[in-house]
């Protein structure tokens, strides 16, 4: 389980905090969907999970010890796929892996290992020696993917890893998430997508201007009456998110 | 300690892969620096063999004190300016290889009353030959005061391998290196800057990469790099300047010593690169921070025009510059022959103010990470 109370975060010379006390519960094998409009903080979440950004207040722990402990212990313990292809494109698909495998410590027979079955899962061997700025908008979100599962990391924060991609690999994308979940993972999602959370995620929490909305089961949030009223008209999720997060642009 | 070599060759490998890929941040480290030797060596060749109106500080040394004050006087003037003469010989050809004072004039005991006495001139290798004959004109005219007919005088380069003058390639060459190796700002801030854009260094944070190691991954491929454009530019000094008609250049037989000044040299403007890099939120950016203030540090450091040409005034400011110590240190031992004692100062500065970049870069990471 991973849980995430009361954090607070506030960029450098910002106004305003972009979390406030935010508090979320991930369980493992299971895949929360974190959801907000452009600037509702969900990047900077995931940017504090990672060692990006460090909060101001708070804490996130792993079954009760904290993630920089844990991280301390076992480095390789969590994977970020960010909403960036965060690669190096003028590297072939294939050196991009041995680096990204090689920053963290893996080596020889166990770098070769990981690398074949990293590319197997997310189907890019045929395109391993290709350059990674040769390579399709799917191919390109796919070694992304790949890229993050080198360790065999135990959590795993996914930010809107399909964006740009057509409907094909992002289903292969969705079937790959919902797999990496079956094996015991605590997996992270944020996503513009509804019907993306609505197919994947078990929990989901609905975050605005840095704070907690909702959270809970998808059937709980379903049962929220501003949801309830839009079941009856098909849009659910999608209605709820809109009736929480009211319907300005915010950017 | 594994994991660690692991990383940083990984690192390496991916900075070196990038680097090799990147044709046109190559192209500006190798051949803007070559084009510079070339064109500047040969457009100034005449410059330096005219001379400047320069100020040049001089001593004389002599067992009578009265004969040397004498003597001094009337050598002073005319752009020449007497200072306090050295203790022996040794102690001259010490100062003279440190160019402070440019030009010792040693006079023989009895040298009023010996005509066969011989006058020794010892002259800093990189004063325009003009100025020398300048200098011996005026040596002339005061022993004539002294002795009826002038007496012989012989010329004592010291410092210069050939025995001769500096040329405008042994000016030029370490001066456009120097700006050449600067000029790493450029393609470290643009794969940098690419790194964060992209967010593949968000990514490498992410995996608990330590951020000092992040820069460790790039300082070794560009140490390298510039290595190699040092002795690719000497080489052009050696062979491509003569072959294009200018003279050829002369090189130390200290080794050791020129790469010590290199790598300094070399780390000094790595240093630079990561904190443009750092400090830079865009590669437009980094390109106008970074490529100003390496003109500026050059027009400032004696790079584009040499030092001894500019006011005294002047002069006092280009010490401020790095490449100006670059430079020190690449005359040291290119021009006066000189030895490790000489050339640790300027290294010394360089690696103190290579350390003082670096210690910048992650301090502003760190104070952007905590928000």
């Amino acid at each position: 389980m991973l849980s995430v109370e009361g954090v607070t975060f506030r960029y450098a010379g910002g106004d305003e905090p972009v979390l406030r006390q935010i508090s979320i519960s991930a369980p493992a094998g299971g895949i929360f969907g974190l959801l907000g409009p452009n600037g509702a903080g969900k990047t900077t979440l995931i940017s504090i999970l990672a060692g990006q950004l460090r909060a101001a207040s708070g804490r996130v722990t792993v079954d009760g010890t904290p993630l920089e402990e844990l991280r301390r212990r076992e480095p390789a313990s969590l994977g970020l796929v960010p909403q960036e292809l965060a690669f190096y494109p003028m590297l072939s698909c294939i050196e991009n892996l041995r680096f990204f495998g090689g920053v963290q410590g893996l080596g020889g027979a166990r770098l070769r290992e990981r690398v074949a079955a990293v590319a197997a899962f997310a189907r890019i061997e045929n395109v391993l020696a290709r350059r990674a700025s040769e390579l399709s908008g799917g191919l390109r979100r796919r070694l992304n993917l790949a890229i993050g599962l080198l360790t065999e990391p135990r959590i795993l924060l996914l930010d809107e890893p399909t964006v740009g991609v057509d409907p094909q690999s992002r289903s292969f994308l969705l079937d790959s998430i919902r797999a990496l979940a079956g094996e015991g993972r605590t997996i992270l999602y944020t996503s513009h997508y509804m019907e993306e959370v609505e197919a994947i995620c078990d929990r989901v929490a609905i975050i605005d201007a840095g704070r907690v909305l909702r959270e809970g089961t998808l059937a709980e949030l379903l049962r929220d009456p501003a949801a309830v009223v839009t079941v009856r008209q098909g849009r659910s999720l999608d209605q709820l998110f809109m009736h929480l997060t009211s319907r300005s642009l915010r950017d | 300690m594994r994991g660690l070599i692991r990383t940083l060759t990984a690192l390496w490998t991916k900075e070196w892969l990038a680097l090799s890929r990147d044709v046109h941040g190559l192209a500006v480290l190798f051949l803007m620096p070559a084009a510079f030797i070339v064109i500047m060596s040969l457009a100034l060749s005449d410059v330096f063999r005219d001379g400047s109106g320069r100020p040049v500080d001089f001593a004389v040394l002599a067992a009578d004190a009265n004969a040397a004050a004498y003597l001094a006087d009337g050598i002073a003037g005319e752009g020449f300016r007497a200072t306090p003469a050295p203790a022996s010989e040794a102690a001259a050809r010490d100062q003279v290889r440190k160019g402070n004072p440019a030009l010792i004039l040693i006079v023989p005991a009895g040298f009023g009353a010996d005509p066969s006495a011989t006058l020794k001139l010892l002259a800093d290798p990189t004063l325009p030959p003009i100025q020398i004959a300048a200098f011996l004109q005026r040596v002339q005219g005061a022993t004539l005061a002294v002795k009826s007919s002038s007496p012989p005088l012989s010329l004592e380069v010291v410092g210069n391998p050939r025995g001769g003058r500096p040329s405008s390639v042994q000016q030029n060459v370490p001066a456009w290196l120097i700006f050449g190796m600067f000029l790493v700002v450029m393609p470290i801030s643009a794969l940098f800057i690419a790194e964060r854009r992209d967010g593949t260094l968000a990514r490498l944070v992410s995996q608990r990469v330590p951020f000092s190691m992040l820069l460790l991954g790039k300082v070794g491929p560009l140490f390298v790099i510039n290595l190699v454009q040092a002795a690719l530019m000497l080489a052009a000094g050696r062979t491509l300047v003569p072959w294009l008609g200018g003279e050829s250049l002369a090189l130390p037989a200290r080794w050791d010593l020129l790469a010590a000044v290199a790598a300094s040299t070399s780390l000094a403007a790595i240093g630079w690169g990561l904190l443009v890099a750092v400090a830079s939120r865009t590669i437009e950016q980094a390109t106008v921070v970074g490529g100003v203030g390496t003109i500026l540090a050059a027009a400032l450091g004696g790079i584009m025009v040499p030092r001894f040409v500019m006011p005294e005034s002047m002069q006092a400011w280009a010490g401020l510059s790095p490449m100006a110590w670059a430079l020190d240190g690449f005359h040291a031992v290119i021009l006066r022959q000189g030895s490790a004692a000489d050339i640790a100062l300027p290294c010394l500065k360089l690696l103190v103010l290579a350390a003082a970049l670096l210690a910048a870069a992650l301090w502003l990471h760190h104070s952007r990470r905590a928000g």
